[in-house]
């Protein structure tokens, strides 16, 4: 488990390479603020001013600005239904790919289940070996055996199957985009942007013309799977060649390198580990929605979860979300073990071995083909046998149940009272007046305040940017719902922050914490949020306390992370001065500890954000309402084009907070 | 640089091992599928049926029923497939998909599908009837007698007040994907109830439970057949009866009963040529509501696998099984405008 949370910790924050290192942050300086061009923002503002005038000073925004967008997309879709099957590129062109990715994973499959159980699991605890990962290679095959022992091993085939063409596939574009937008700024900016959209946008909102254009199954979900997936490994591969040292590249071309030399032999080979980095994060995302994708029929993991949802049975989810996690985690060891013994000098490699390295890879070859012919010895298609299926669903709808019933009521917990009354209280005290509030906002005010923080946070070219978002959220029709997301968003952030930050500076005094939150951050991270889903609800009822909780749940690990992340990256010789003027333990936390990790605990509370929002979706199922059940609605109903506007705004509300949280940016990306 | 070069030459020798590997396991797989392929030509193959099961458990009762008689009797393979409501039309269409066993209303979707292009086939009526309405606990019936109608439910609003709704009465509706006219008919009616879209049905089902638990008010929207209905007792709120004229109105000034949904089947049109057997016996198909609700609970109560709940009722219903097997098909009957 401990294995999993490193590469997380430095993707968070290599993800974010615009993050400056310390000076530029949020903080706001009054002295900067009086040399100011104000000019600029008095623009702004006068745009403003005249646009709330022409509008009559409305407070929804009017509803005569709001273009038709959605009946647009509306009838984008009804073209396609109509043409899916006549029109040349659609027969000719999609359809085949969708049916070339759907037969690649039936093959890939088709050859697991040849392999048979136990040939899955020597070849898969085999590559850990080999790559030097004794522990790795028992974790693997214990992990495995959980599959087949709770009797989803040829779900979790079709998933294993599913993922690793997806992961491969977003490796094969990925890198090479990311090459090509570490070499030529144009295509950098122009891909952005869309990295942006496509990391943002809930895949709810675009499954239907995912399987109106490539078909229902494993076609459809591949492409869905990539489009959510890929944008890591080209933001990651694009830092890593980035981060390759001036003077290497120029020492490369002093030897005479041409281009593909230099890119081959320089710096691919020295950006392995950023890109490394970027596929075990596909590998996270792509995993998040494997139930997702069981909503367009791929099978696989995400069913048995479905299935639970419908006779409420959060035993039999949890036992399949366990596998789900227990998948990415074989998934991501496999690969940072596989890079990391690639990466490995030789001079230190072969001390201490017990056996040579062409004897090892002889012995788990020969493992390898003994388990085969045992998996086909046992028979029963390759599968797991079924005579020793274990539910976990039972005990844990019991241990549940008991909660609930101890925990929910009002006299459950003294003085406080229970959980209903936290979500009674929560609702009324906090949720409903701040949706009241955020709703009755004129919504010129609205753009014109973004517009001000933006500006004292991170310059006026963002201010522009924030409020041309605030207005498209507007433009998209989407006001009033946002209104709704927003108040969840705020409060589920206030909770993670008050929460995740003092427990990520106990875990920084008393490091034994740390050990024990790190699996538990890991799972809440890669549970599938379908699991939870019902126990939010019992806890807390329908309704938006449910929406907050569930995103507080999958929110809570980067706040925990990073400020203890932050904390620990402080210099030993700082922390030494201050330790010499005597401080305090608060005294220096104040004082010299918090300050000096600020720029990463404004990066915690940036992705926090990020999660909290990509968690809408979650919130709309259990009747939070908002942008996100706008999401639900339109894949539930046919409604494309009111999904599609709400996914749209959820992004913009992203793309507003994620430039207000980065602080001022680096000189030319302002 | 010499740090460099040996990574270098790990990548290279990464590379040459990867390929080998993948080039191995590519022949093993050819090997294999050839193998598998060489076996199954001496006998005739046969498509692969599809079943769609969508998101209520009455849809895999239907399910593992017939595809314990499709295997047993028929001797075609069965896949059931987990999909959402909307894209099982266009996958049926395809013929990605071979049928629906229960499918409630989608006009719309039956104008496209069956009645435009004749990609989808009308295969008849499954049996039971749904019935959408506004249902409560019976405990809260018997509390209340006056909430067996629309109008006690009007003076009795206060009893579901939650802090969600505040002040008024909450209304809980369901799945975003079933179709409701709750917001309409609360202010076409002007009852003081605001409507919370549980956002799923397993929101709706927990947050019903967990009233169920307490003996608190609820009033809900829900329909049958469910197997729910055999776990809690709950009972029918009457709303004013549903009328033809009441279902043209626009959708927000609707002031009537859900219509009766007759829930029908839908198959591939390439089906009937594909494996005639299997059209012959989807269009067969039928059974009542209590037939499906006793195989629901069976797997969701009971927890039976599928294969066991369903070869239960095949070994205790072996006439009504023959009457699929034999019998001619259902009689058909399209959704209606509004459903």
């Amino acid at each position: 488990m401990t294995m999993l949370a490193e590469p997380n910790e430095q993707v968070e924050l290599a993800a974010k390479p615009e993050l400056p290192s310390d000076r530029r942050t949020t903080k706001l300086k009054v002295s900067k603020l009086a040399k100011a061009p104000w000019s600029g923002l008095f623009v702004l503002f006068l745009a403003i001013v005249i646009s709330a005038i022409y509008s009559g000073f409305s407070s929804g925004f009017p509803t005569s600005w709001v273009p038709n967008i959605t009946t647009w997309f509306n009838s984008l879709a009804n073209w396609i239904t109509i043409h899916q099957n006549t029109a040349p590129f659609f027969v000719h062109f999609l359809t085949p790919i969708g049916n070339w990715l759907g037969n690649s994973v039936n093959a890939l499959t088709n050859l697991l289940n040849w392999l048979s159980w136990p040939g899955v699991i020597a070849v898969f605890a085999g590559t850990a070996v080999l790559a030097g990962k004794w522990r790795v290679g028992i974790f693997v095959v214990i992990a495995m055996i959980y599959f087949g022992v709770i009797g989803l091993w040829s779900a979790s085939m079709s998933t294993l199957a599913l993922m690793s063409v997806a992961v491969l596939i977003s490796v094969v574009l990925g890198v090479p985009l990311g090459i090509a937008a570490a070499s030529s700024r144009v295509v950098e900016e122009a891909i952005r942007p869309v990295l942006d959209l496509m990391q943002m946008l809930p895949a709810y909102a675009y499954l239907v013309p995912i399987v109106l254009l490539f078909g229902i199954g494993n076609s459809g979900g591949i492409i869905a799977t990539v489009i959510y997936a890929i944008a890591p490994v080209i933001r990651l591969t694009m830092l890593g060649i980035h981060s390759v040292p001036y003077e290497t590249v120029e020492a490369g071309k002093s030897f005479g390198s041409d281009r593909w030399q230099l890119l081959r032999k320089v710096q691919l080979p020295l950006a392995l580990k950023p890109i490394v980095l970027g596929i075990n994060q596909v590998i996270m995302m792509a995993l998040s929605v494997v139930v997702i994708a069981s909503l367009v029929g791929t099978g696989g993991l995400g069913d048995p979860i479905l299935q639970a949802l419908n006779i409420v049975d959060v035993g039999d989810a949890l036992t399949a979300g366990v596998a789900i996690v227990l998948m990415a985690m074989i998934l991501d060891r496999i690969v940072s073990a596989v890079a990391e013994n690639v990466g490995r000098n030789v001079s230190t490699k072969g001390q201490r071995v017990l056996i040579s390295p062409r004897n090892l890879r002889i012995l788990v070859g020969g493992l390898v083909i003994a388990a085969i012919l045992l998996g086909h010895l046992i028979g029963g298609g390759g599968t797991f046998p079924s005579g020793l299926s274990l539910s976990l669903s039972n005990p844990v709808n019991t241990f549940l149940s008991f909660l609930q019933r101890h925990l929910y009521h009002f006299s459950s917990i003294p003085i406080v009272g229970g959980t209903s009354n936290l979500s009674s209280f929560t609702t009324l005290e906090i949720l409903n007046p701040l949706t009241r509030i955020l709703g009755d906002i004129p919504w010129w005010l609205a753009i014109f305040g973004t517009g001000v923080i933006g500006y004292l946070v991170a310059g006026w070219r963002r201010a522009v940017l924030v409020c041309v978002g605030v207005a498209a959220i507007g433009v998209l029709g989407m006001w009033t719902d946002a209104s709704v997301t927003l108040a969840q968003v705020l409060v589920a952030l206030v909770m993670c922050v008050a929460i995740g930050i003092p427990l990520g500076i106990c875990a920084y005094w008393w490091p034994p914490l740390e050990k024990v939150l790190r699996p538990i951050l890991d799972i809440l991270q890669t549970m599938p949020a379908f699991v939870y889903l019902i126990p939010v609800v019992l806890f807390f009822s329908v309704g938006n306390m449910a929406g907050v909780a569930a995103s507080f749940v999958y929110a809570l690990a980067p706040a925990v992370r990073l400020t203890n992340l932050g904390l620990r990256q402080i210099k030993v010789d700082m922390i030494e001065a201050g330790n010499s003027f005597g401080a305090t333990r608060f005294q220096m936390l104040r004082k010299v500890e918090l300050p000096a990790a600020r720029s990463t605990i404004i990066l915690a509370v940036n992705q926090t954000i990020m999660l909290v929002l990509a968690e809408v979706i979650v919130a709309g199922l259990v009747g939070a309402g908002g942008l996100g059940y706008d999401v639900v609605v339109g894949l539930g109903r046919d409604e494309f084009g009111l999904g599609l506007s709400a996914g749209l705004a959820i992004v913009v509300l992203g793309i507003v907070f994620d430039r207000l949280t980065q602080g001022r940016p680096a000189g030319r990306r302002g | 640089m010499s740090i460099k070069s040996s990574r270098v030459l790990r990548l290279k020798r990464l590379v040459r091992w990867g390929g080998a590997v993948a080039t191995g396991t590519v022949l093993l797989a050819a090997c294999g599928s050839s193998s598998s392929s060489s076996s199954s030509a001496t006998t005739v193959p046969k498509p692969t049926i599809t079943l769609v099961t969508n998101s209520w458990e009455g849809s895999l009762a239907n399910n593992v029923v017939a595809q314990y008689v499709i295997e047993k009797d028929l001797h075609y393979p069965v896949k059931l497939l987990d999909l959402a409501e909307i894209p099982a039309w266009p996958a049926t269409a395809a013929g990605s998909v071979s049928a629906v066993l229960e499918v409630w209303g989608h006009y719309n979707h039956y104008q496209t599908y069956v009645v435009g292009n004749h990609e989808v086939i009308n295969a008849g009526l499954e049996g039971p009837t749904g019935n959408i309405g506004w249902y409560i606990p019976t405990y809260l019936l018997k509390a209340h007698p006056e909430l067996a109608t629309w109008q006690g439910v009007k003076a009795d609003w206060k009893l579901f007040v939650t802090p969600q709704t505040a002040p008024q009465g909450e209304f809980l509706d369901g799945a975003p994907s079933y179709v409701t006219n709750d917001a309409a008919l609360v202010s076409t009616l002007g009852i003081n109830l605001k409507v919370v879209y549980a956002g799923s049905e397993a929101a709706q089902l927990s947050q019903i439970e967990t009233a169920y638990k307490a003996k608190k008010p609820i009033i809900f929207y829900w329909y049958t057949p469910q197997y729910f209905n055999h776990v809690y007792s709950f009972s029918q709120v009457a709303l004013p009866p549903f009328t033809q004229a009441c279902a043209k109105l626009p959708a927000a000034q609707i002031d009537c009963a859900y219509p009766p949904y007759y829930l029908y089947k839908i198959m591939n049109s390439k089906l009937p040529t594909t494996a005639p057997a299997v059209a012959k016996f989807i269009q067969a198909f039928n059974w009542t509501s209590a037939d499906q609700n006793s195989v629901s609970y069976d797997m969701a109560v009971n927890k039976l696998s599928g294969a066991a709940a369903a070869a239960k009722f095949v070994n205790s219903h072996q006439s009504l099984v023959q009457s699929w097997l034999n019998g001619s098909p259902t009689p058909k009957k399209a959704p209606v405008l509004g459903t």
